[in-house]
C-alpha cells in the first residue's frame, strides 16, 4: 500500500477537487451535476474524478449510463487523525515554551525590577 | 462547508492552524524559539529533555534537534528532527522544512520512529511572531509536502483547510 495519506492530501491539494467533495458531502451525484458549477470540460471533471477515485475518496456506482460519485469519508478521517496528532504535538510544546517564558522573566525580573508587573521591555 | 462559486482560486488556508498569545516581549519569544541553548529548555512535551538542538539559523542553513522522553515511558528513546530555513524575517516570521531524522540529520520516514508510515517525509512549518499589548501572539502552521510527483503544485504544499473539511465530513 504505497502511501495512502500523502495520496489524500495530494488529492485534496487542488480547489477544484474539494469542492467537488464539498458538491458531494450533500449526496451522489452524475459527472454531468458535477461539471456544472466549474468552467470545466467534462474530460478535465473526469480526470480530477479518477485522481479522487484513486485517492479512495469517492466511489463510481457501476450502472452503466449514470455512474453516480459518492463520497467516501475515510480517508478523511486519516487526515483528521493526522491534523490532531499534530495539534497535540505543538501545543504541549507550547505548554512548555509558555512555562520557561514564565521562567526566566520571573528571573530576570527579581533583581532588577523588584515592584514592576512585568519584564520591562514592553513593545506595541 | 458548501461549494463555491468560483473553485479554482486556490484557498489559503493551511493544514494545521495554532495560535498562542505568550506573557513576554517578542524578543525573548523570538530568542526562545531561535537560540539553541534557550530551544532546549522547551522543545518537546511535558517531562521531555531537548539532548541536542543545533541551530544554524540562515536562510538555506539547517537545524537539528533531539527530544527524548522520559525514563521508562515508551519514548525514551532519541527522536531526532531537521529541516532547512526557507525564510527568516527577523523577529517576525520564519519557515523551515521540518522531517523525521536521524542522529545524523538524514532524512528519515516517520515509521522510523515507529508511527504511521504513510506520513509525508517532510513538512514546512511556519511562525510568525506579533505584538500583542506588551505580549506576543505566535501563529504556527503547519503543512504537509506530498511527494513531488504526486503533486500538481508541490510549491503549494497540502495548504488547505483538512481540518474544516475533515470536519464537516465527520
Amino acid at each position: 500500500m504505497p502511501n495512502r495519506l500523502s495520496a489524500t492530501f495530494a488529492a485534496l491539494a487542488d480547489p477544484t477537487r474539494r469542492a467537488i467533495l464539498s458538491r458531494l458531502t450533500a449526496g451522489e451525484a452524475s459527472v454531468t451535476d458535477l461539471a456544472k458549477p466549474f468552467d470545466l470540460t467534462l474530460p478535465a471533471i473526469s480526470k480530477h474524478l479518477k485522481v479522487l477515485q484513486r485517492a479512495g475518496l469517492i466511489e463510481r456506482g457501476r450502472r452503466a449510463q449514470w455512474r453516480p460519485c459518492r463520497l467516501n469519508a475515510d480517508p478523511l478521517k486519516e487526515v483528521a487523525d493526522w491534523t490532531q496528532r499534530y495539534r497535540r504535538f505543538w501545543e504541549q510544546r507550547f505548554d512548555r515554551l509558555d512555562e520557561y517564558l514564565r521562567e526566566i522573566q520571573a528571573k530576570e525580573k527579581k533583581p532588577a525590577h523588584p515592584k514592576g508587573k512585568r519584564h520591562g521591555r514592553r513593545k506595541r | 462547508m458548501t461549494p463555491r462559486s468560483k473553485p479554482t482560486t486556490p484557498e489559503a488556508k493551511p493544514a494545521l492552524v495554532i495560535t498562542r498569545v505568550f506573557d513576554a516581549p517578542r524578543a525573548l519569544v523570538w530568542k526562545a524559539w531561535t537560540e539553541p541553548e534557550r530551544v532546549a529548555r522547551w522543545w518537546g512535551p511535558k517531562d521531555f529533555t531537548a539532548p541536542a538542538i543545533k541551530i544554524d539559523f540562515r536562510v538555506g542553513g539547517k537545524y537539528l534537534y533531539c527530544m527524548h522522553g522520559p525514563a521508562g515511558s515508551p519514548f525514551d528513546k532519541d527522536f531526532w528532527s531537521t529541516g532547512v530555513y526557507e525564510e527568516i524575517v527577523p523577529m517576525q516570521r520564519i519557515v523551515a522544512t521540518d522531517s523525521f531524522a536521524d542522529a545524523l540529520g538524514n532524512v528519515v520516514p516517520a515509521s522510523h520512529y515507529g508511527m504511521p508510515g504513510d506520513l509525508p517525509l517532510e513538512f514546512r512549518v511556519t511562525v510568525t511572531f506579533e505584538d500583542d499589548d506588551g505580549r506576543t501572539k505566535l501563529t504556527l502552521t503547519h503543512e504537509g509536502l506530498p511527494a513531488g510527483e504526486q503533486s500538481e503544485g508541490a510549491s503549494a504544499g497540502w495548504n488547505q483547510s483538512f481540518d474544516k473539511l475533515a470536519e464537516s465530513l465527520r
